[in-house]
């Protein structure tokens, strides 16, 4: 299979102190991978240099074919339109309705009025929201207004989807919805990866398992399969 | 079509949502830019005001009393053959007086007690356009001084001059205060932009993370800034032209200067269309110059 992700000896440091040490691990197309480890374990500081927000102090990173790291200012936003991100605090636009946040990455890359509208009425019918399009994000419930921000994320079509710690904010009964729509979306081809330090997550999820302790990969494996090196 | 859309009504949006500092901005840009055109009208006009001295430039040649008319006909014949001249008009010593009695009615009964009429008769001679240089005007003059039977000659050309030297100094002024009051525009577009950049700080982190270009993150708060600087251009083209008028009012009310307030004009068209693009270049500048500053990242 091809690696969709690659990680080579990546480490970074903040103040002083290795947010990430020497990490390399690779992450194959259409896999849906757990990043798990406590908070300040690096899982953030990770996604963040998979959409190029950060870059590494050491290492290389290749996200679709393209290294990461060397990639100009100009190429970082088309980078971007191939990895959906989800948020723990969802970064929804308060003053634009559901619709218009979902149709944001697609007025972004110039798509037809045509096209924003039949993506955006698909991704928020995938999310099932799709019942709430003219409503401001601020009238919808959290599980509701994560449910927009993943429509968000997948409505240009990624290749990857990354979610930093999407139910972080949620309840046990939310955050297991949300998951199976993760599961959804990969079933459907995209490569995702969820950052998160709940192991309730864990339950519902028979998947790879990447775990992060203070920067350091301690541990690759599969749920039911056993701890690996 | 839905791009531009947005970023139009992104522009709008940022406008009204700081809709006080969007008037603060508007206001003092407008007033600082009627600064400069104030320089401007008085340049214009009095460049208009030069111009038409400058057609009309005439020479007073005024006569030795106790001339006979055969020797006034002969000076007639003289300036009127004079390829430099253009035009010849006497006027008799009874004529002078007659005028002088129109022109001051008040002051005309301080020749009564003179008995006899003191007013020179006089030639008023009009040059021939290509020699209304000031040096070329200086020379023909110099010439006809020393005709005989010419007591002096008198002509506009000194106010000319000043009034040359008097625009020429206005136009360094209206330069120098150009330059500092534009600057003061930009400045004060430029804070405003970065304000609501500062405002909006989060919404354009969520604009980079979905694949947003600086272009298109850059773009309404360049037509914000160019908006804000046409808004205030055409405001102080407003605050002027009421200036203008009300300076004309004034002038009819006091029945001074009477004839002046025709004299006085306001921008034409085009030049306020000029001004106004020029007020959205400069308030285009000022978000180029806060966007600089501000920065938004690596993308």
């Amino acid at each position: 299979m091809d690696a969709i992700i690659q990680l080579i000896h990546v480490s970074k440091w903040h103040d002083r102190r290795a947010a990430l040490s020497d990490v390399t691990f690779e992450i194959e197309k259409g896999e849906f991978v757990l990043l798990m480890g406590a908070s300040g374990a690096g899982k953030s500081t990770l996604l963040r240099m998979l959409i190029a927000e950060e870059q590494p102090d050491e290492g290389q990173i290749f996200v679709h074919g393209k290294n990461v790291t060397k990639l100009r200012p100009s190429e970082i936003p088309y980078l971007r339109r191939k990895v959906g991100a989800v948020f723990q605090d969802f970064r929804l636009l308060p003053k634009k309705s559901v619709f218009d946040n979902v149709a944001l990455p697609l007025i972004v890359q110039g798509a037809s009025e045509k096209d924003i509208r039949r993506k955006v009425t698909e991704a928020l019918r995938a999310v099932d929201v799709d019942h709430k399009n003219d409503q401001l994000p601020s009238s919808l419930s959290t599980g509701e207004q994560q449910r927009v921000c993943i429509a968000r994320s997948i409505v240009n079509g990624p290749v990857v989807l990354l979610a930093d710690e999407p139910t972080g904010n949620l309840d046990p009964e939310r955050t297991r919805e949300i998951i199976e729509l993760f599961k959804l979306i990969n079933a459907r081809g995209t490569t995702v990866v969820v950052a998160t330090h709940d192991p309730h997550v864990l339950k519902d999820v028979n998947r790879r398992v990447i775990t992060l302790v203070r920067g350091v990969l301690l541990a690759e494996h599969r749920v039911g399969e056993g701890v690996g090196g | 079509m839905r791009r531009l859309f947005y970023l139009v009504r992104e522009a709008w949006v940022n406008m009204r949502t700081n809709r006080t500092t969007t008037i603060v901005a508007i206001l003092t840009t407008a007033f600082a830019l009627a600064c400069v055109g104030i320089f401007l009208l008085l340049y214009m006009n009095l460049r208009n005001a030069a111009g038409s001295l400058q057609e009309d430039v005439k020479v007073m040649v005024y006569l030795e009393d106790r001339r006979s008319s055969e020797q006034v006909r002969e000076l007639e014949r003289t300036l009127k053959t004079d390829r430099m001249v253009d035009g010849v008009l006497f006027i008799s010593k009874e004529q002078a007086l007659g005028e002088f009695r129109v022109q001051f009615p008040s002051e005309s009964h301080l020749l009564e007690g003179l008995g006899e009429n003191p007013l020179p008769a006089s030639f008023v001679v009009t040059l021939a356009p290509s020699f209304r240089s000031p040096d070329a005007m200086k020379a023909w003059v110099e010439r006809v001084q020393t005709m005989e039977g010419v007591a002096k000659v008198d002509y506009n050309q000194e106010w000319s001059s000043l009034l040359a030297g008097l625009i020429g100094y206005i136009e360094l002024a209206a330069i120098g205060v150009g330059i500092l009051l534009s600057a003061a525009a930009v400045t004060i577009i430029g804070n405003t932009t970065r304000l609501a950049l500062l405002a909006r700080q989060e919404e354009i982190e969520i604009l980079r993370s979905i694949g947003a270009t600086r272009t298109f993150i850059r773009i309404p708060y360049f037509l914000e800034g160019a908006v804000l600087g046409a808004c205030g251009s055409a405001l102080s083209l407003g605050i002027l032209k009421f200036a203008v008028e009300l300076f004309r009012q004034q002038i009819q009310l006091t029945g001074r200067f009477s004839g002046i307030e025709g004299m006085i004009s306001f921008f034409p068209l085009s030049v306020c269309l000029a001004l106004v693009m020029a007020g959205m270049g400069l308030g285009f500048a000022g978000s180029v110059v806060s966007l600089l500053r501000v920065g938004d990242g690596r993308a």
